[in-house]
This record gives C-alpha cells, structure tokens and sequence, in this order.
C-alpha cells in the first residue's frame, strides 16, 4: 500500500520535478508552444461574426458616402416592418447586431446589402416595386445575401490569410504595432466587399441563390411567392443594361426564367389588398 | 528482501524458493487483487476528467435577438424572444440546435445564441499541472484573442476615414421595430408571425 502511495505521488509529480531540474524557462517554453498551437487554429479560421458586423458597418459608412439617407420617418419604419418580417423567415434570421434597413435618397435602381445585416434600398426601386409584396421580394433576396454571407465572402482569401497572419505575428506587435496592420488589411476588405456589391456584383450564382431563397422566405412569411417574378418581369422591361442593380446584376431575364422554373407563383391572399394599400400610402 | 515469517501478513504476495536458497517474492498486480476497487477508481477519473454532459446544464444566451422557436427550424413561429444575458436549462442537443427552458416555456435555440462548447475537461488538467493562463498584455489581446476587427480597428479607420458616414451608421442602427408593432403589422397584413 505504501509503495503504491509512493508511485501515486511520483506520477502527480512529475510534471514539477521535471520543470524543477530543467529551470523555469521551461515553463515558457510550454505555454509558448500552447501559444503557437492556438495561433495555428486561429489561422485556419472563418471570419467571426462580430467581425462580419465591423466590416458591413464601413461598408455602410461608405455607401453613406456615396448615397444619402432618406429622411422620412415613416417610410424608414414601413421598410423595417417589411425587412423585418422577412428576415425573422430567413435562414440567417438573427446576425450580430440584427437586420436593420434604410432607404437611399436616390432615384437608381438599386438595393444594397452589407455583410452583418444592414440593407439598404432605393428610392427608385421603392418606386419600382407595385406592391407590398414586391418590397418584400426585393428585401428577402437582400436577406438571402446576408444570409449566404456573400458580402463578407468577397473578401479576397490572401488578404483574410494575411490578417490572420499578422494577428499571429509577434513582429507585427513590436514594430509595426497591431492596429497599424489590422487597419491597413481592414480597409482592403472594406474595398474588396464595396466593389462587389456597388461595382462589379455577386456571381451569377450567388444571385440565383439569392432569388431562390427569397421565393422560399416570401412563402415562409406568407407573402405571395409571385412576387419575385412580377418583379422581375417589370424589371426585365425596363432592363437596358445602363446602371444601378442592372450594371451588378446578371441579366433580368435570366433571373426570371430560373425563378419561374422554381414554379413561385401563387395566387394572391385576400389580405393583399391591405398590404398595397399600406404600401401605395407611404410618400415616395 | 522478505522474511519467510513475514509472508503470512502479505497474502496477497507468494514467495518461491530458488535453488540458490534464495527468496524471490512475486507479486500480483494490484488490478488483478483488487479489480473492482480500480475499476471504480478509474470511473471517478473518467468522469473526473471527461468533457461535461450538456443535458440539465445551464447555458447564458450570449448573442441579441434571439427568439425560442417551437421546433428546430427557423421556419416556425417564434414562441417568444431570449434576451442577451438570459440563463436557460438545457433539456437536449441536437446539432446546430438545443432544446431549452425558458421561464417555463420550452423551445429551442440556435447553437450560435451560446458560447462556443467547452470540450474540455470539466477540471482544468493543464492549469493544475502548469499553473493557470498566461496573462498578455492589452496589445496581445488585440492581436492574438480572436478578434481581428475589433472596435479598437473600427476606431482608428474612423479617425483616418473622416468622409466615412459612420454617424449614419448609427443612426441606421437605431431603426427597430418594438415587438408588439411587429405582431400588429403582421396581423394586419395577414402573415405569419
């Protein structure tokens, strides 16, 4: 019983009497490796939500930039009770921070989602849109980005590899300083997400998506599913090609047919006429 | 060396008697005399030591805008929202979703409302054995803690990107529908909560 107190002791030891006769450096060395372990799993990771949020904050700012607010308080409110019934049927229904939408006082064309859920639609598409339910559309197939996080995957893979590199690096700590580096590579994500979603658009598939999840929220929340087709349809009329959601969009038609082929077209509930006239009673 | 006389006080051990009239002693393993006692010994290290048990253990909601929903599936309607900060006792897992208690209601929430799992054990081995974490410096927590763009980052583009509309931001933020307008506006609408 006593030699197996002994060798009890012995085991739990050990560790100490190890680092004991080989100096407190030792013990550096350990936590180093733990360290180093740890920045090797950061360095394989996604970007983190709040970090998505951060990162659709600036690009906000900057389309704020570009686009100024529109400033009535009763069509802000309407287009969140809209967005926000959509969002709530989304497969993304709670980001960080929430969805939160705002109109642009613009007359293009033209909707906007930033990664972490904040969405931004025209004036112009407003006035697009027939009804309710199209505004829903428009705002679900938003959502849909968002929730497929195709704004924050627009961020170039070198360029996530390096933040997460230089988060990594001691180097960076001591002479260039953290914050200097992590800004620098913040401001080339901010650029790589604005020139997709202002400039050059999602892929044609990401867009697909998009329309496709819309369609499935529009049903979830008890819109008509149609409306995304109407919508395109209107729009692949006017469709020239000039600017606004045309110019980062893949072709309307294309979109129509795809949605069409999704069979989301229904007929209409007897409470959309409530839903229009409340839509038709917002000032424009 | 052991004493013949002595062997009567160690069953346990057997003493063979050589031909050099030398005694060698062999003793049995102390798994083998006594396997139920090290069976339970080994039990009480394996629970000890083992990841926690997720059923009937209370979670913090660490993540706004949660909502309870009736089965796992975002597509249902909303039993009622969670609050950032609320406890909930967990009554299942399964995958992406845990099956909660929540002021006697039970539905269930996403994963992602809960700090990532400990897997672990539910004693910290490492910090016994090597002393606790190392403390870093703020710059350190900054850099190494995960949080790549941080508000500190946020913070100091501002101050390089003063044409940003970052106050709009803001503003843009503060649009938020109260619950019960929600429900109203959906009522009228016809749709589904």
């Amino acid at each position: 019983m006593r030699r197996q107190l002994i060798w009890l002791l012995l085991i739990i030891s050990a560790p100490y009497l190890v680092v004991g006769c080989a100096g407190v450096d030792y013990v550096s060395v350990a936590h180093s490796g733990l360290k180093v372990a740890g920045k090797a799993v950061e360095a394989s990771r996604p970007i983190s939500d709040p970090e998505e949020y951060y990162v659709g904050r600036a690009v906000a700012a900057r389309i704020l930039s570009t686009y100024p607010l529109y400033q009535d308080t009763q069509l802000t409110l309407y287009v969140n009770e809209v967005g926000q019934t959509v969002a709530r049927k989304s497969s993304r229904p709670n980001p960080y921070r929430g969805y939160h939408f705002a109109v642009l006082d613009t007359t293009e064309v033209n909707a906007f989602a930033c990664p972490g859920g904040i969405i931004f639609v025209t004036r112009g598409l407003i006035k697009t849109c027939a009804n309710e339910d199209e505004l829903a559309a428009v705002l679900a197939h938003e959502v849909g980005h968002v929730a497929n996080k195709d704004g924050i995957n627009s961020i170039s893979k070198a360029r996530w590899t390096e933040v997460l590199t230089t988060m990594g690096t001691e180097a960076a700590k001591q002479f260039a300083g953290p914050a200097g580096s992590l800004v620098t590579l913040f401001e080339g994500s901010i650029d790589d997400v604005f020139k997709t979603i202002v400039v050059s658009g999602y892929s044609r598939s990401a867009e697909a998506a998009a329309d496709q999840d819309a369609v499935n929220t529009l049903s979830r929340a008890g819109y008509d599913p149609g409306a995304m087709a109407a919508l395109l349809t209107k729009m692949a009329a006017g469709d020239k090609g000039s600017g606004g959601i045309f110019k980062t969009h893949p072709p309307t038609s294309e979109r129509l047919a795809k949605v069409k082929a999704q069979g989301a077209e229904g007929p209409p509930s007897k409470e959309m006429a409530t839903r229009t006239k409340r839509f038709q009673s917002q000032k424009l | 060396m052991f004493r013949k006389e002595d062997m009567a006080s160690f069953p346990e051990v057997s003493a063979i008697q050589t031909g050099l009239g030398k005694e060698a002693v062999v003793r049995r393993p102390a798994f083998v005399r006594k396997p139920a006692l090290w069976l339970m010994v080994l039990g009480l290290a394996a629970w000890l030591l083992g990841p926690a048990p997720g059923w009937g253990e209370t979670l913090k909601v660490t993540q706004s805008n949660q909502s309870l929903y009736p089965s796992a599936d975002f597509a249902g309607t909303p039993i009622g929202p969670v609050p950032m900060g609320a406890e909930v006792s967990v009554v299942e897992k399964a995958g992406e979703w845990y099956k909660v208690e929540y002021q006697g209601k039970t539905g269930w929430l996403p994963r992602q409302a809960f700090p990532a799992p400990q897997t672990g054990s539910k004693f910290p081995l490492g910090g016994i054995l090597f002393g606790g974490p190392v403390k870093e410096t703020k710059s350190d927590e900054v850099a190494l803690a995960g949080k790549g763009f941080t508000p500190e980052v946020e913070s100091v583009y501002r101050q390089k990107h003063p044409e940003m509309q970052f106050a709009q931001v803001d503003r843009v933020e503060a649009n938020r529908v109260d619950e019960a307008q929600m429900q109203a506006f959906i009522k009228e609408g016809g749709l589904r909560p």
